[in-house]
């Protein structure tokens, strides 16, 4: 499946494979992501949609660097993401709130602002004026085993954007957030958005997808089944983007 | 690179004072030392070096104690809580991530040592003449060179070894019995037939001989100080494992997948 | 609620119940089993001799300045179960029958030499030089009462080690100047081990030289004297070197007292048992012409 490219290549998926090695011998290896193809571009919002187990999870770690592609390659800015230079201009927002828990929010951006070379003075400024964004300022001081989840989601956020990255990677950015918080989220995403950053996310919340992104893509059985705005696959295919979902993913597990 | 690894390695320092384990360790030490040393031997003040020894022995077994279980539970810890992942997504390699690791337990271990030393020197001085401090010094930082060998084999250990607490065991099985017979192993090949004497030998030679570290009797029986090339000489053959264990070590966890 | 109270009220009566019983049992199986004696003997049983006689060599180790003489390789013939701390006790007592001792040997034999550059580089970092304490040691100042902690620990664990206690009492009261001291650790030790020859003779040694009551130190010899016929005498292998420094000591308090005859019955006894008689004889011959 061929995409368009009409700016800038700011990530960069090229044959990309994964695949997991069998459980026993007699077993073939788990193919997550069968040769993905695909070019995001700059000022980019993409949703990157699909069930459980398409393979979206595992392209977002290779991306990451937690996982080695099996053939293929990925790159973010034209660096390949073998090398950490790659994520110097990333930001990562997880699905869980994996943060260390005996640090207060301040001593969580500042370790985080630390490692991508950001001197005091800067990391100063921007964990203030992030606390703000996040609304985290009054309880910035307590430990983060303290927080609500949401207030955990929120940190989370802070953190992604410590650097004011050029490219944000969110895994499921409003996953079990309430209302209020999921709102939160989109206009934190559309107001990257205005910035001209690129945010490269996957999401279940199909509203929301409609609602912000550019472009977005469908994956199912580890390839991808469809690619365009929101607004060209609505017309193509005469319905909602939920129910294009539910078909693609009918079609793609339908006997041949 | 090094504003990473101190970053790293000063968010372990601060996990290590923020768990209680330190400072109950601490308690106890200080508490059977005291005990120790209300004890009445004839009427007699001025006793001194046993008071050392035990202490000192509380020290090992307290240091020994704190190094293993802080630095078998790094990275595991950090992949079952999963804060592994936000941060190796940040520009920093797998190795800074390690070095970050070991200079945070080792540091961790050196302030430890620090505390417990300085409660030494000042419940010996009670009954010393003088203070001793080079001879303290010596002993401390030879003791601290030593806690790097076995953190650094330890963080090894972790990505070699299935769970954290068979990496303690035998960590801990293995630092004793080197401390207590490492020195003693090439009488033993001496007094074997081949092929056990070649193999006990390459044993000999390749294990890291930690009594080179271990100047408990010099600091008890008040010997002059050690000196300092041989000192000096210590710490580099200490260096040397470090960095083999941590060489190997970052080998086998560029390779590892986190997932 | 009420079921969860009456399931826990019935627990509690069962776990009462069996309690009464079993402590019914543990008191029948008590009474047929030995008397046991102090908590160490509870707890560790036969093993807290095996850690006296640790704690016992360590106060050795303790006399060299933490110098291990077997990490060297050299003084095989270690004296059997004492080491130098206990055989400088002894080196005392022969000062006057004899010259060197078997100690003296030891002490100047060199160490071995290292087998390899471990080896060698590891002796940078433990005592490597054989020293006293009593000859000043690394400090150069006398640290003797250093040993006495492990002496304590040694008797503690093992009363019925009757060395600890005389070697104990000979740097107490020789050494340290702690007579009232080494007579109370000796008391001690003859209560864990009444009427031993040994205990009896270091307290007469107390008696004589600190209090310089030459009355109780004779009974406390002639109690000896009798304890070590009864005990040692029908061994195969008596203790003669003990037999002889009660004559010797038991002579030379009666000469004090004036009591010449029986100075000279405990010389004809000791002479007998010397290595040097030809001494003896003389010291019988000096008090013969001092009688006249």
């Amino acid at each position: 499946m061929k995409d368009a490219t009409s700016s800038k290549a700011v990530i960069v998926f090229d044959h990309l494979r994964v695949s997991y090695p069998a459980r026993s011998r007699s077993a073939e290896p788990k193919v997550a992501v069968k040769g993905l193809n695909l070019t995001i571009n700059e000022g980019e919002v993409f949703g990157f949609l699909g069930p459980n187990g398409a393979g979206k999870t595992s392209t977002m770690n290779v991306l990451l660097g937690f996982l080695r592609p099996t053939s293929g390659t990925a790159r973010i800015n034209g660096i390949d993401i073998s090398d950490p230079r790659s994520r110097q201009a990333l930001g990562y927002l997880p699905e869980l709130t994996y943060y260390y828990k005996f640090l207060n929010a301040i001593e969580l951006l500042h370790f985080y602002g630390t490692l991508f070379g950001m001197d005091s003075a800067a990391r100063e400024k921007r964990i203030d004026e992030l606390l703000k964004l996040v609304e985290l300022s009054e309880a910035a001081k307590r430990p983060i085993r303290t927080y609500s989840k949401g207030m955990q989601q929120r940190v989370g956020i802070a953190q992604a954007l410590i650097n004011d990255p050029k490219v944000l990677i969110m895994d499921e950015p409003t996953s079990g957030l309430d209302p209020l918080g999921r709102n939160k989220v989109r206009s934190i995403i559309e107001r990257l958005k205005d910035q001209g950053k690129t945010v490269f996310f996957s999401s279940h919340e199909l509203g929301e997808v409609e609602t912000v992104c550019d472009r977005v893509s469908i994956l199912s059985g580890g390839e991808m089944k469809v690619l365009g705005t929101v607004d060209e696959l609505m017309s193509e295919h005469q319905c909602t983007l939920e129910q294009l979902f539910i078909k693609v993913v009918a079609d793609d597990m339908a006997p041949a | 690179m090094f504003s990473r690894i101190n970053a790293i390695a000063g968010v372990t320092i601060k996990e290590l004072y923020r768990r209680k384990d330190f400072y109950v360790i601490f308690v106890f030490t200080v508490l059977i030392a005291l005990i120790f040393a209300s004890i009445n031997f004839f009427n007699d003040t001025n006793i001194v070096r046993y008071l050392k020894e035990i202490t000192l022995l509380l020290i090992w077994i307290a240091s020994l104690t704190i190094a293993i279980s802080t630095a078998a539970r790094q990275i595991p810890a950090e992949k079952e809580s999963r804060t592994i992942f936000p941060l190796l997504a940040k520009p920093i390699t797998r190795t800074e991530f390690l070095l970050g690791k070991f200079l945070g337990s080792w540091l961790a271990c050196g302030i430890a040592l620090l505390v417990l030393y300085g409660f030494l020197a000042l419940l010996a001085r009670t009954r010393d003449d003088s203070w001793h401090l080079l001879n303290y010094f010596q002993a401390a930082s030879l003791h601290w060179v030593m806690l790097g060998i076995i953190v650094a084999f330890v963080i090894f250990g972790s990505l070699v070894f299935a769970a954290p607490s068979s990496n303690g065991t035998i960590t801990f099985i293995l630092a004793v019995g080197i401390l207590l017979l490492g020195r003693h192993l090439n009488s033993v090949a001496l007094g074997l037939s081949e092929p056990g004497r070649t193999i006990v030998y390459t044993i000999y030679y390749l294990i890291p001989h930690l009594e080179f570290f271990d100047l408990r009797d010099l600091l008890v029986h008040s010997w002059p100080l050690v000196a300092w090339g041989t000192w000096a000489l210590a710490i580099v053959y200490a260096a040397l494992y470090v960095a083999v264990f941590l060489t190997a070590a970052s080998l086998v966890f560029r390779k590892k997948p986190l997932i | 609620m009420r079921r969860s109270v009456l399931i826990l009220g019935l627990l509690l009566a069962s776990c009462f119940s069996v309690a009464l019983r079993l402590d019914h049992l543990l008191q029948i199986w008590a009474k047929d089993m030995p008397k046991k004696g102090s908590l160490m003997e509870v707890i560790m049983g036969d093993s807290r001799r095996l850690l006296g006689d640790y704690f016992f060599a360590k106060a050795d180790i303790y006399f060299h300045s933490g110098y291990y003489i077997s990490r060297f390789g050299g003084a095989k013939e270690h004296h059997e179960g004492s080491g130098h701390m206990a055989g400088a006790t002894e080196e005392h007592e022969h000062e006057d029958h004899a010259g060197h001792t078997d100690h003296e040997e030891e002490e100047h034999a060199a160490p071995d030499a290292p087998k390899d550059w471990i080896e060698a580089f590891g002796r940078k970092f433990y005592p490597s030089e054989h020293t006293h304490l009593d000859e000043g040691g690394p400090n150069k100042h006398d640290a003797v009462q250093e040993i006495l902690p492990w002496l304590k620990f040694s008797a503690d664990l093992d009363p019925n080690r009757i060395e600890t206690y005389t070697v104990s009492a000979y740097w107490l009261s020789q050494r340290l100047h702690k007579p009232k001291e080494a007579e109370a650790f000796l008391r001690e030790g003859l209560g864990a081990n009444p009427g031993n020859p040994s205990i009896l003779f270091e307290l007469s040694r107390i008696a004589a030289s600190n209090d310089k009551d030459l009355d109780h130190a004779v009974n406390l010899l002639e109690l000896a004297l009798a304890k070590w016929k009864e005990q040692e005498g029908p061994k195969k292998e008596p203790n003669t070197f003990l037999l002889e420094q009660i004559y010797g000591n038991l002579a030379k308090l009666e000469t004090e007292r004036g009591k010449s005859e029986k100075a000279i019955e405990y010389l004809k006894q000791l002479k007998s048992l010397s290595p040097h008689p030809e001494a003896v004889e003389k010291q019988i011959e000096d008090l013969e012409q001092k009688k006249k």
